[in-house]
């Protein structure tokens, strides 16, 4: 068997050496992009845990409510008969001179700490900032000096007490949580039992782990989707290797029928092919391992950019190559490549002596099943149809994404019968545009149909999978611009200076509000206040606004029903409206009554209406300021939008807002600002994607030169007899062209098809189901037709250097070799 | 009037380090409108010869002369243009190419030098093979004797002043090798091309106007029956 498997495989393996390093390369590209992806969500979700720890120790519990927690509630609870210690907690990112916004906890640091004799409220700070900041230091005007430097790894934070961090930050009476540190010999579950009796219904009371758990479970769909788009370039692959094994069994025909005819047995054959396919797998698999550890590195980044954006704030943890990593790297590779050669190997344990010597009866065999391939893509079409039905499954579209594979097959099944049927139709065009050489390459595709249209399913593929997400991209794009033309009608918005990420609402100072009033030329102010809150175990934002202004300015777009007349119900009711996101993720209708955690309170809220939605995938329940104040009186705001007065200068506007409310931490931003950075953040979101698909088409590409050196290899004795027949180098190079230039735009015929069909899958089912938007679809034509003219160009590209190896080529050798 | 010329040519070719002389100091003559054969076993330098003839491959030393040009220093484009216009070349295995009609078949010689009403050319070319009615007819379609009719007919569609054919019977059975014969013996006599043949076969030789037994890459000897 080793010798069958050295001279048999190996030897031609290594005679065609370049052939055999671009399928290894394919593979390795292939899992290369699945490890990085993996590896880079990883670390991009997996650092959610607090710094403090390294201060305070490890928080058994914590204690959080919508809106804060009432900080007397510190005092209820150690009155309870349990042995525990309650800590406060508060945090903001705050800017100090010299070193930039900077993490600040507020902790009982009395506790921690003892205060130093330095003449100003201690604090702790991280080797990191230390070095850049002064021994004394000002937090909006409030004096700290440094007590002690903190060892913590590479985040940066500085501690201070509780009570200092309420002084300067002028936040009063609500803490963000309340640590419980469950003292030993005590029971856990009676900590939980009794704190859980005493706490008013809208507090929680959970595991620190369980927000990293959240978190984790928030980020399931997006990091899903990457996944399964980072599977794209290993399917392109899989292709390359059923094609390089196709090769393989057809030029060894002869060999393979004398092995049989030797006594060599079936199973013997099926080996040494699945081998040489397990060889490509598990080198391209070492081989991807490396390339993915170093393409993660700039991935981790991007996708971190995402989830901060998107989702919530995280640093990214240090990439870690696991044992589960390696394993699923050479698992992947493996199975890409035993499934993709199971083909011609089953196919190679078919030839019979007898046949042996016939080269090319296998592309015989490819026309006579084009009618047979043609009626199992039909039936495979019908499957990805009934597929795309069903709903979720576990918050899931598994069977968008069975429907997705479906297409796929169906689409790979149709591409002979297209490729010939295309050929033929373009057989006198090609004649009057490209002369003989048209001629010629349109006869050579139809001669080697069976690769040939295996190589354009290929490249289909990687052009329907990017054109279907750029129309994805390209539709949710043009939906968002809608979308943030009817949300974003203020004239000027107003937040906290504090950076903050997703899911983070810094307070603006109540003071501000009188102050903006006083400006001249404003119309109306829309007070919102926005916080982050827990429906059904999962995170939401929930949102109060003053409704009657966004009523009459803005122009939210419902699902169902009249926008002014949802609006008008909110007000002094418990009546809330909910986002898209909100209601797919939680089956909530117009009607329906959800329990939402106010404070203390739990507020039953009839939601008056949906609507659409596209600013955060967990969904926002939105209620009338009137009812927040209602159960929490005292809630600063987190946005304000201005709306001026007709024919007012806005930016006069805007100086005079920041001269007048210079001393608070606020920034006031033109309406287009808002709009930009919204976009922008769309934009660095699809970086990702792009990226891999740009790793999915240069495979196909790899595949597509791949294929044409096949091509000219096995046909060298026709471009021989050519030249014998006086045909010039020249034309021989512009044949294998043209050929190249054919099975691009084959491959685009059938790539567009599939790619529009995809899109709709992406678009209403998957992208539906995963994160619950709605998008209007959009063809980016012009967009599109550039990247598939440049596709296109590249696949031409590809056929330079197996048009210079058929331009080379010896006649007299290539002649006479037989 | 003298059409081809070989003067002293030697060829050897290497492979690996190993030196193999396929021609050694061979010169020859052939005239217009006749028909040159070689004889001689496998190996003794015949194709080699063809080739050179041909303008497919070069000499290490001496001169090929096409109406009395040498093609040595003859660069790429010339070539092509000589092989296109002046030289037309018959394959033992006929080299036809299997997606291509009959009729494409003959045409593509015409089609390669941007030739115009090549489908005429082509036409009257099978008709003058005996083809007539088989135009669509693919290779597989047609019988060995067929194939190689229509490997003549496009050897001949250029109406060349060489034409070189190696073994031209040697995959036909005797009846269908006659009829190649004939038509090419025809090809000197009617078109006036210079016919210059390698062939086993004794029914072959029989057709020659000179016959040049060569032996281990050197010309033994050269019968004439002008």
């Amino acid at each position: 068997m080793s010798v069958l498997f050295r001279t048999l495989i190996l030897r031609p393996l290594r005679n065609d050496l370049l052939r055999s390093l671009l399928t290894l390369l394919a593979v390795a590209l292939g899992v290369a992009v699945v490890i990085a992806i993996d590896l880079a969500g990883d670390a991009a979700a997996g650092s959610f845990q607090s710094s403090l720890t390294t201060v305070v120790g490890k928080v058994d519990l914590e204690i959080t409510a919508t809106g804060g927690v009432d900080e007397r509630w510190i005092g209820k609870l150690a009155a309870l008969p349990i042995i525990v210690r309650f800590a406060p907690g508060m945090q903001a990112e705050v800017k100090i001179e010299g070193v930039g916004f900077v993490t600040v906890y507020g902790i009982d640091l009395l506790g921690a700490e003892q205060a130093r004799g330095c003449g100003a409220s201690p604090a702790l700070v991280t080797k990191g900032i230390s070095a850049r900041l002064a021994n004394r230091f000002f937090i909006n005007g409030y004096p700290f000096c440094k007590a002690k430097t903190i060892e913590s790894g590479e985040a940066n934070f500085a501690v201070i007490d509780i009570a200092d961090f309420q002084q300067a930050l002028g936040r009063f009476g609500k803490l963000d949580r309340i640590d419980v540190f469950v003292e030993p010999g005590e029971g856990f579950e009676n900590v939980q039992r009794q704190v859980t009796a005493a706490l008013p219904a809208g507090y929680r009371i959970a595991r620190p782990g369980a927000r990293s758990d959240e978190n984790q479970k928030m980020l399931r769909s997006f990091r899903w989707n990457l996944r399964i788009l980072s599977y794209i370039s290993l399917v392109v692959g899989a292709f390359l290797i059923y094609n390089t094994i196709s090769i393989s069994v057809v030029r060894r025909r002869a060999e393979i029928g004398i092995l049989r005819a030797l006594g060599a047995t079936r199973q013997a054959v099926l080996s040494l092919f699945l081998l040489e396919a397990s060889m490509f797998g598990l080198a391209g698999a070492a081989l991807g391992l490396l390339i993915g550890r170093v393409l993660a590195v700039t991935m981790v980044g991007l996708i971190s950019q995402t989830v901060h954006a998107l989702y919530t704030s995280s640093t990214p943890a240090p990439i870690h190559l696991g044992l589960l990593d390696i394993t699923l790297a050479f698992a992947a590779g493996l199975a890409t490549a035993l499934l993709s050669a199971w083909g011609p190997a089953r196919e190679a344990t078919r030839v019979v002596p007898m046949e042996a010597m016939g080269r090319g009866s296998r592309e015989v065999r490819v026309r006579l099943r084009l009618w047979k391939n043609l009626a199992i893509a039909a039936v495979l079409a019908v499957a990805a149809w009934a597929a795309s039905l069903p709903g979720p499954v576990d918050g899931r579209p598994i069977f968008g994404y069975l429907s997705t594979v479906l297409s796929i097959a169906a689409a790979a099944m149709s591409a002979p019968a297209l490729v010939a049927g295309v050929n033929g139709l373009l057989r006198a065009p090609l004649l009057k545009l490209f002369g003989v050489e048209g001629l010629l390459a349109s006869r050579g595709l139809s001669a080697s149909l069976g690769r040939t249209s295996v190589m354009v399913a290929a490249l289909a593929t990687a052009i329907a999978m990017t054109s279907s997400v750029g129309i994805m991209v390209g539709s949710f794009r043009e939906t968002l611009l809608l979308w943030l033309d009817g949300q974003l009608r203020a004239d000027l918005y107003i937040r906290s200076a504090e950076p903050s990420s997703a899911g983070e609402f810094p307070p603006i100072p109540t003071a501000v509000i009188p102050r903006l009033r006083s400006v001249p030329g404003i119309a109306d102010l829309d007070i919102f206040t926005a916080f982050e809150f827990h429906y059904q175990g999962q995170r939401a934002t929930l949102g109060a606004g003053d409704l009657d202004v966004q009523r009459r300015h803005a122009r939210l777009r419902f699902l169902s029903g009249d926008h002014d007349a949802i609006l008008r119900s909110l007000s002094h009711h418990d009546r809330a409206i909910v986002s898209e996101p909100f209601s797919e993720k939680h089956h909530v209708h117009p009607g329906d009554s959800i329990a939402v955690d106010l404070g203390e309170h739990r507020v039953a809220l009839t939601v008056a209406g949906i609507y659409y939605d596209y600013s955060n995938e967990q969904g926002y329940v939105i209620i009338d300021r009137t009812t927040l104040l209602k159960y929490l009186p005292d809630q600063p705001p987190t946005n304000i939008a201005v709306y001026l007065k007709q024919g007012v200068d806005k930016d006069a506007v805007r100086r005079e807002i920041e001269e007048r409310t210079r001393q608070f931490p606020i920034s006031v931003a033109p309406n287009q600002t808002l709009r930009q950075a919204a976009v922008e953040i769309f934009d660095r979101t699809f970086a990702v994607t792009w990226a891999l698909e740009g790793v999915a088409i240069f495979v196909a590409m790899l595949g597509a030169a791949n294929c044409l050196l096949a091509l000219v290899l096995d046909r060298r004795r026709e471009f021989g007899m050519l030249r014998y027949l006086g045909a010039a180098t020249s034309q021989i190079r512009r044949l294998i062209l043209v050929e190249a230039g054919l099975i691009g735009f084959f491959a685009l015929l059938l790539g567009a098809a599939l790619g529009l069909v995809l899109s709709r899958l992406l678009i209403f089912v998957i992208n539906k189901q995963s994160f619950g938007w709605t998008i209007q679809f959009h063809l980016p034509v012009a967009a599109l037709g550039g990247a598939m003219l440049l596709i296109w160009a590249v696949t031409v590209l590809a056929g330079l250097y197996p048009a210079r190896v058929a331009a080379r080529l010896k006649p007299i050798e290539v002649i006479h070799e037989e | 009037m003298i059409r081809l010329e070989l003067r002293n040519v030697s060829r050897t070719y290497h492979l690996d380090e190993q030196r193999i002389p396929a021609l050694s100091e061979v010169s020859l003559v052939a005239e217009a409108g006749t028909v040159t054969v070689l004889v001689g076993r496998s190996g003794c330098g015949k194709s080699t010869l063809l080739n050179l003839a041909g303008a497919m491959d070069f000499p290490d030393s001496g001169d090929v002369l096409i109406d009395g040009q040498s093609t040595t220093g003859l660069n790429e484009r010339q070539l092509t243009e000589l092989r296109r216009n002046r030289i037309g070349f018959v394959f033992q295995s006929f080299q036809l190419l299997p997606t291509m009609t009959a009729l494409e078949n003959v045409e593509l010689p015409l089609l390669l030098a941007r030739k115009p009403n090549t489908e005429k050319i082509a036409r009257e070319r099978l008709r003058w093979v005996g083809l007539e009615g088989r135009e669509r007819s693919l290779p597989h379609q047609l019988s060995g004797g067929q194939m190689q009719r229509v490997a003549v007919a496009r050897a001949l569609v250029q109406q060349p002043d060489i034409l070189i054919a190696d073994e031209p019977t040697g995959n036909l059975d005797t009846a269908s090798g006659g009829d190649v014969l004939q038509l090419l013996q025809r090809a000197a006599r009617e078109l006036g091309a210079t016919l210059l043949m390698a062939t086993h076969s004794a029914e072959a030789a029989a057709i020659a106007d000179v016959r040049v037994y060569m032996r281990d890459g050197s010309v033994e000897s050269i019968q004439r029956n002008l």
